[in-house]
């Protein structure tokens, strides 16, 4: 059975048995291609696809998936779903109305290249790599790509599909000088193949982690932060999103929660999501819902101006729908940002502070419930406009809504990375923060 | 769950054509993931994943294919794509295209479950998952909690060019509930999340409203503390999760994932000197019914009690097949990969500290002001720097020996295994935890585990 076979079948028998369903099949298609030691040490080539549904009946909602695509396994699912469905005690469930979204491709001729130039795209990663002497160990260097074609279908008349996808160069590795020891992980990701440069991703890898080695132990006190686009992106990623989540928000899981119209940053700050952007990574012409793509403006000169909202929580809280729903065919109606940025601002100068260019642990040291963190990082210090010397070994720690209304400057130069989604952020200055170390 | 002469067939011809191994493995999982957030269902799921994955090996290269076409069509093609994506056709192997004979080895229920997936009806589960929210209900201050219950049926089949064929069946329960605490101070947390290898027998192992209890306590102790302090400090680590640390800080460096690249600073340390004399660490994938348990692993290698280090010293690595091509150990059953997806590396399984001689109460005599870490949440480390952290979810202050003030937000950050050599004292009261584990070969289910313990000095992250 094909996957549009699929999603009739089950369409159908939902009809039959009189409940609303949402059908999501989608299916991805992988090759990757891991280079060490000047050869090619795995190559890894992939499909996987799976078909899941929303059902809503007596107003109540379930889910089930497969990716056994036989009647026998489809007849389970909408059963399961339906048992799912009927424990909610909750009655106000309900699928949104849709119509003919059409079939969209945003991946057009972006992976065609031969298969020899891919090979050679990950070991000119690590050959760049290895040129450069103070290189200890590469743990791997890689090139991979991944299309997905994504189809919707509904009892309710939503109809739509499209094709993306992405390819990426990956960089692993450990630079080392004297007993001091660096490991580090870069990607470089692009819709172009041709776009992608292994020797921009290898100097990129070199740059970053070079001007680590011979990092000293920082003295702990309240220093002047100077966040590098990639460590904000990944505060924003982890915190900024859960609280700007309407589901979150009712599920009284946000500090956010009946802010809207209050200043809840400096005023400089402006975060937006668009998932319309041509070249963004994140793109997408409907959400999981079928509900079409456009710009939201969250959180405009440091006001708060909405939360991301899908078709259930925007009815819950009687406000317009964002057209943020997300679900994979394994999951739950969820809330996600796509290419989620911060607007850059005037430009950021370094006097006295700490660079902070990556930070660690965050499932474990960001809390975005309480809003706290406290966070492993790895930096540079500044002094007197200059960078004096890096540093490790230390945490910063705060609370995000007050690192927000603490932010002093942007930077003028937005730069986008991949965490759970896309983020694009400017080098943020925030007025000051704890750090912990010797 | 495929016929053995479609499998031996899709071996065979990886091998005729070029591969020196192939290995094929299958696997079909049902699971149901439960939500409930104060009294509501939010969210109710269930799944059939299903799929395979054909690893080849070319001497130490390796090529992997996953698919969830599992026709004998789908997978004869995956095969030959795989062979032309080596680019090594017409190395034919003189062995021909006969049968294998496989030397069939089923599991025996070790960690079988009493009371299986498809026992009891969903009913029977919200009403445990009720009591676990009453549980909770520790004070005024409780205003969210969240239960979920996930539930796994995994059937595994691993079937190898060497003629190894080994069926797993790997049932496994967890039940996660998050107390949220809230007054004018802000919003805190408290989470437990016991799993084991069984069925929902978890509920007599780990009674529902206790578990909620606990969370309960720990979300109301995180909203009467302060922020922790920063500085380096002695620390006490509470048992159970506390295991964490070591899970980050020793376990990863001793897959041979990083030490067969000698991306580990551990690598080639056999029989030295790696931690202090009180320290015996331990892998174990074969604890009843554990968390991390199972049969085989996903190599189809029968799991082992790896002992990693002894009184100090480093005794073995956890070795997968490739691994142990690479280094020269012995595969210890450690395999492992998240589902079909992922081509298995070396992972750990349960992996604990084993109980000292120092009673609990003397790890805090002497210290006059530290850390007492009671319950851990997770971590990171980076194997090629030995750089790592965790976070502290439950803390309180050390002063002159006594529990005292509690406090929140703490990060244990280090670097190298210097901290593990600071360990001065072990307890005697091991405990386990279950927890995931995120690495190269997906995200898995393992154990981690320890007594009480104290380090001497290790830098706290906390508000200056």
């Amino acid at each position: 059975m094909t996957f549009e076979q699929a999603r009739d079948y089950l369409l159908q028998k939902a009809r039959a048995i009189g409940i609303d369903a949402e059908v999501l099949a989608s299916h991805r298609r992988e090759l990757t291609v891991q280079a060490h030691g000047g050869r090619l040490e795995e190559i890894t080539q992939a499909t996987q696809g799976g078909v899941g549904v929303r059902v809503v009946a007596e107003g109540k909602t379930g889910y089930a998936y497969t990716e056994e695509r036989t009647p026998e396994a489809l007849d389970w699912v909408l059963a399961e779903a339906h048992e799912n469905a009927l424990l909610q005690s909750e009655t106000g469930g309900f699928l949104p109305a849709g119509s003919e979204l059409g079939r969209h491709d945003l991946l057009g001729e972006g992976l065609s290249a031969p298969l020899e130039q891919k090979r050679q795209a990950a070991l000119e990663v690590e050959s760049g790599l290895r040129a450069d002497p103070r290189m200890r160990q590469v743990q791997m260097t890689r090139y991979s790509e991944n299309e997905t074609q994504a189809t919707l279908g509904s009892t309710q008349g939503v109809s739509g599909a499209y094709r993306n996808g992405y390819s990426a160069l990956m960089a692993y590795a450990v630079m080392g000088e004297g007993s001091s020891l660096k490991q580090a992980f870069e990607v470089d990701i692009s819709r172009e193949f041709h776009a992608l440069d292994p020797g921009r991703t290898s100097q990129e890898f070199i740059r970053k982690t070079g001007r680590l080695l011979g990092a000293r132990p920082l003295k702990t006190g309240r220093y002047k932060a100077y966040f590098e686009p990639e460590a904000f992106g990944q505060l924003l990623a982890v915190m900024g999103m859960f609280m700007l989540s309407a589901k979150n928000v009712l599920e009284g899981k946000s500090l956010l929660s009946g802010k809207i119209g209050q200043q809840i940053a400096t005023e400089i700050f402006t975060l937006i999501d668009d998932p319309t952007l041509p070249d963004g990574l994140a793109s997408r012409p409907f959400d999981s819902e079928g509900t079409g793509a456009r710009r939201t403006v969250l959180i405009e000169n440091g006001v708060l101006r909405t939360f991301a909202h899908n078709s259930e929580t925007a009815r819950k809280m009687g406000v317009e729908n964002t057209g943020h729903a997300s679900r994979s065919y394994k999951g739950v109606l969820g809330v996600a940002p796509t290419n989620l940025f911060v607007e850059p601002g005037q430009g950021v100068k370094q006097d006295d502070g700490i660079v902070v260019t990556d930070m660690m642990g965050l499932h474990a040291g960001a809390n975005p419930i309480s809003g706290e963190f406290s966070l492993q990082a790895l930096g540079l210090k500044v002094e007197g406009g200059e960078v004096a010397y890096p540093m490790e070994n230390f945490t910063v720690a705060g609370n995000f809504l007050e690192l927000l209304s603490r932010i002093t400057a942007l930077g003028t130069k937005l730069e986008w990375h991949p965490m759970m989604g896309i983020v694009g952020s400017p080098m943020v200055e925030v007025a000051e923060l704890s750090f912990a170390g010797a | 769950m495929l016929a053995e002469a479609l499998v031996g067939e899709v071996l065979q011809k990886a091998r005729v054509d070029g591969a020196s191994y192939a290995e094929l493995y299958v696997e079909r999982w049902r699971r149901r993931a439960l939500r409930v957030l104060s009294g509501e269902v939010k969210e109710a799921t269930s799944g059939i994943e299903y799929g395979a994955g054909l690893r080849l090996f070319y001497g130490t290269e390796v090529v992997y294919a996953y698919t969830n076409d599992l026709s004998p069509e789908s997978l004869l093609e995956v095969t030959e794509t795989l062979v032309k994506l080596k680019g090594s056709a017409g190395q034919v192997d003189a062995r021909g295209r006969g049968g294998l004979d496989f030397r069939r080895t089923v599991a025996q229920g070790l960690h079988a479950p009493r009371i299986p997936f498809t026992d009891r009806d969903k009913r029977y589960r919200l009403e445990r998952i009720r009591e676990a929210e009453a549980g909770a209900q520790v004070g005024p201050q409780i205003k969210q909690v969240q239960t979920n219950l996930l539930e796994w049926d995994q059937e595994v089949l691993v079937a190898t060019s060497e003629g190894r064929w080994a069926e797993d069946r790997r049932v496994r329960t967890r039940l996660y509930v998050t107390a949220i605490a809230q007054d004018e101070s802000g919003m805190q947390t408290g989470v437990v999340g016991p799993g084991l290898s069984m069925g929902l027998e978890l509920f007599d192992h780990h009674p529902p409203a206790e578990v909620g209890r606990k969370a309960g306590l720990q979300a109301l102790t995180n909203l009467r503390a302060k922020p922790a302090p920063a500085g380096t400090m002695p620390v006490v680590i509470g048992n159970g999760f506390g295991g964490v640390i070591f899970h980050e800080a020793l376990g990863h460096l001793l897959e041979t994932t990083s030490v067969a690249k000698k991306t580990s600073v551990l690598s080639d340390k056999l029989g030295e000197k790696v931690a202090s004399d009180c320290v015996t660490y331990i892998d174990d994938g074969t604890t009843p019914h554990g968390w991390g348990s199972q049969e085989f692993d996903d190599e189809g290698m029968a799991t082992d009690r790896t002992v990693l280090i002894e009184n100090g010293v480093l005794q073995s690595y956890m070795v997968d097949r490739l691994g142990g091509m690479l280094t020269g150990y012995r595969p210890t059953g450690s395999g492992r990969r998240q589902d079909y997806t992922f081509a298995p590396t070396s992972r750990m399984r349960n992996t604990f500290i084993a109980p000292g001689a120092t009673p609990k109460e003397k790890l805090f005599e002497g210290i006059e002001y530290g850390l007492y870490a009671a319950d851990m949440g997770g971590g990171q480390v980076r194997p090629g720097s030995g750089e790592y952290n965790f976070g502290v979810k439950e803390g309180y202050i050390i002063r002159n020996g006594r529990i005292e003030e509690p406090v929140r937000g703490a990060m244990l950050v280090g670097k190298g295994p210097d901290s593990i050599l600071k360990i001065v004292a072990v307890s005697d009261d091991l405990e386990t935890s279950a927890g995931m584990c995120g690495s190269l070969s997906g995200s898995i289910p393992t154990e981690v585990g320890q007594p009480h313990l104290l380090i001497s000095e290790i830098v706290v992250g906390g508000q200056a």
